[in-house]
């Protein structure tokens, strides 16, 4: 069996979502992926409340000074193998918030990104392509295993 | 007029209290919010914005200075100024005199130490107030302190900042005895950007892209209403068929908003399946406003003098028929929804509040007009071309969840009606500016109300001649409503939390502040302390 990115918990991506102090336009796309038109549940992939319980962690909006210890802690309890992804513009950089004075600038500052999906607000067909990508969906037919 | 150039009564500090007091009785009993401005030469001015029910504005200006600004504190008036107060103390240096509120920080982080300058004031820059935030030790923001006398019966709940009942950060600390909550406070601030200051540092044009970034949910108000309020200083008014467009953008976005709403209450009530088809609905919605403008979420699409792009005439009736689509689906959706016993048990009397609380609290839109006033801005101060079109206002008689989701589900078919209507009458014409506005702005203060799908929003701007504006003030809906909230949680069951937060639609651009409540002493404690206190005094 091949070695995803997350090794052997390849299989249904649970997901936890983190709002760093973003405008709501990301989180509402996010929760978006997973209704009836993109249905992200179909990949088997699961909200999951709580960061223990998570194989990926999704940040939205800018990291603003007050959350940045809260997405911290929450990346600390995720166990391993886990992956960031930071969606949408202000999560990968700090965007159009990023000179403002509360702002810390993007998810990388404090916690280590592995994928960035750019765009204000990124769309939910992406976190979608990303997701099947991580599980392994090949561009046609069935997923791999 | 609450549009429009703003037009100041000048009130002496001492007579602030009475004056107000005296505006209130004589119908200006809203208070739309407080807007402090730096006026440069060590003033400080505060405007208090007073709102009659049928539209009328009065600006009540007050001038404080001094190493210690201070003026008296209106919260025994209308407990609904706190939030504005504390909102002022904090960015400004703005001392309240008699609030009783807790000291400390209310939208800044705990960490900015209380001898550093407020940041919105003119002589500090943004850097030197992100440099004083990096170098600030503290390791954890004290999300609570002590305050008043508690039952031996009481716990202490925590309530947030990521709790799995929340879409957006915000921290609740709720007093529970039992399952009833007794005391809730609330610490907003999580989500505090600093847009009034960046707003400051930015061209006219280059802020209705900042602006509309406020809230990704009602995008278009925001632009619109900032836009407004430059039109008014600059003394332009956009072209009827630009007026009619932004109408269209305005209610789409009302409906996509209402829509998710409705989602969201059905998920907290237990009703997954109501989530998952107003969230299947709202996709038309959304595909409408991607093919109009350009964007599924941040449009873009009003700017100074008219509106970026025009759309074709028969595309907007063909939206219009789309929308008659979803309005079945709506009334569909009605009917379901108002016919469940288990979802109309579960909603009813819960976070029930009355008109004079609402009033008290100075609630807006829909949570205002569930409690019985017809208080919509679309409809007592016409703007757009809301005075174009037929549509009624829905009110109900007492404020609980099922009113508010009736009320939401009205206001998505009327939404629907009024689009149908500007399809009808959209007149012709070009409704793109030649040109950007790129030039500079007269002196002058300017003011903007819109009905935003959360309820009356607020735009105050003052330009000196220049580029950038001197001033912008934002007050989203969500401030006044969110103090009704709180106080509604005091006797709530803590299973009622997440749908009684969740009826007012917030949106958390906002702040806030918690306490922890015993022996009467009041002091702030760190995560340290409160893990040693759960360990030790059991």
């Amino acid at each position: 069996m091949p070695a995803g990115p997350l090794g052997y918990r390849r299989r249904s991506l649970w997901v936890y979502h983190f709002n760093s102090g973003g405008c709501n336009g990301c989180d509402i796309e996010f929760v978006a992926a997973l209704t009836p038109r993109y249905d992200l549940e179909r990949l088997g992939v699961q909200l999951v409340p709580s960061p223990r319980h998570a194989d990926v962690l999704v940040v939205t909006g800018p990291i603003t000074r007050m959350v940045m210890d809260a997405l911290r802690t929450v990346y600390d309890q995720m166990p391993e193998p886990k992956l960031v992804i930071a969606f949408g513009t202000c999560a990968c950089s700090g965007g159009i918030f990023a000179d403002c004075y509360n702002i810390v600038g993007g998810a990388d500052k404090v916690v280590p990104v592995n994928v960035k999906i750019p765009g204000c607000p990124a769309r939910p067909g992406m976190l979608v392509k990303v997701l099947a990508k991580l599980y392994g969906v090949r561009e046609r037919g069935q997923g791999a295993g | 007029m609450g549009r429009g150039r703003v037009e100041k009564e000048q009130v002496p500090v001492e007579r602030l209290r009475e004056s107000i007091a005296s505006a209130m009785e004589s119908g200006f009993s809203h208070l739309v919010t407080i807007t402090c401005v730096d006026l440069g030469d060590g003033n400080l001015e505060l405007v208090y914005h007073l709102s009659s029910l049928d539209g009328a504005v009065r600006h009540l200006s007050v001038r404080v200075g001094g190493k210690s600004p201070a003026v008296p504190s209106l919260a025994q008036l209308l407990p609904g100024s706190s939030f504005y107060e504390r909102e002022n103390r904090d960015l400004f240096g703005v001392r309240i005199e008699g609030d009783g509120s807790p000291g400390g920080r209310f939208i800044l982080p705990d960490c900015y130490p209380e001898s550093a300058p407020p940041p919105l004031l003119k002589s500090v820059s943004a850097a030197q107030v992100r440099e004083l935030l990096e170098s600030a030790a503290c390791a954890r923001d004290s999300y609570f302190s002590v305050g008043a006398p508690l039952s031996p019966e009481s716990v202490v709940v925590p309530f947030g900042p990521y709790h799995p009942a929340l879409k957006e950060p915000e921290h609740i600390a709720l007093v529970v005895e039992g399952e009833r909550i007794r005391k809730a406070f609330l610490r907003i601030g999580f989500v505090h950007r600093g847009i009034e200051k960046a707003a400051e540092s930015r061209t006219f044009l280059r802020d209705v892209f900042l602006l509309e970034r406020v809230c990704g949910i009602c995008s278009t108000h925001h632009a619109w209403t900032f836009v407004e309020a430059v039109e008014s200083l600059l003394g332009v008014e956009p072209p009827s068929r630009a007026a009619f467009l932004r109408t269209l953008i305005a209610e789409l976005e009302r409906i996509h908003s209402h829509a998710l709403w409705l989602g969201l209450v059905g998920y907290w009530a237990g009703f997954e399946t109501l989530f998952m088809w107003v969230w299947g609905l709202r996709e038309a919605v959304m595909d409408i406003l991607e093919d109009a403008t350009g964007n599924r979420v941040h449009k873009s699409f009003v700017t100074i003098g008219g509106v970026r792009r025009d759309i074709p005439d028969e595309k907007v009736r063909g939206y219009a028929r789309k929308l008659a689509e979803v309005g079945r689906g709506i009334s569909t959706i009605m009917e379901e929804v108002l016919s469940n016993d288990q979802f109309v048990e579960r909603t009813r009397g819960v976070g029930r509040y009355t008109l004079e609380q609402a009033r008290k609290f100075c609630a807006v839109g829909p949570v205002r007009r569930a409690a019985g006033d017809p208080y919509d801005i679309r409809k007592i101060e016409p703007y757009g071309a809301y005075d174009k079109v037929d549509f009624p206002v829905a009110v109900t008689q007492e404020g609980d969840v099922l009113n508010l989701v009736k009320i939401r589900l009205e206001e998505l078919l009327t939404s629907i009606q009024i689009i149908s209507q500007l399809a009808e009458k959209l007149p012709s014409g070009n409704p793109v500016p030649a040109r950007y506005f790129m030039g500079t702005v007269p002196e002058g203060e300017a003011c903007a109300r819109t009905e935003a799908p959360r309820g009356e929003l607020f735009y105050y701007v003052k330009s000196d001649n220049k580029h950038n504006p001197y001033r912008v003030k934002i007050r989203t809906p969500t401030i006044p409503n969110i103090q009704l909230a709180a106080s509604l949680l005091e006797g709530a069951m803590l299973s009622d939390l997440p749908l009684i937060v969740t009826s007012i639609d917030p949106c958390f651009s906002c702040m806030d502040r918690v306490l922890v409540i015993r022996d009467g002493s009041s002091h702030v404690l760190t995560f340290e302390e409160l893990a040693r206190m759960r360990g030790g005094a059991r």
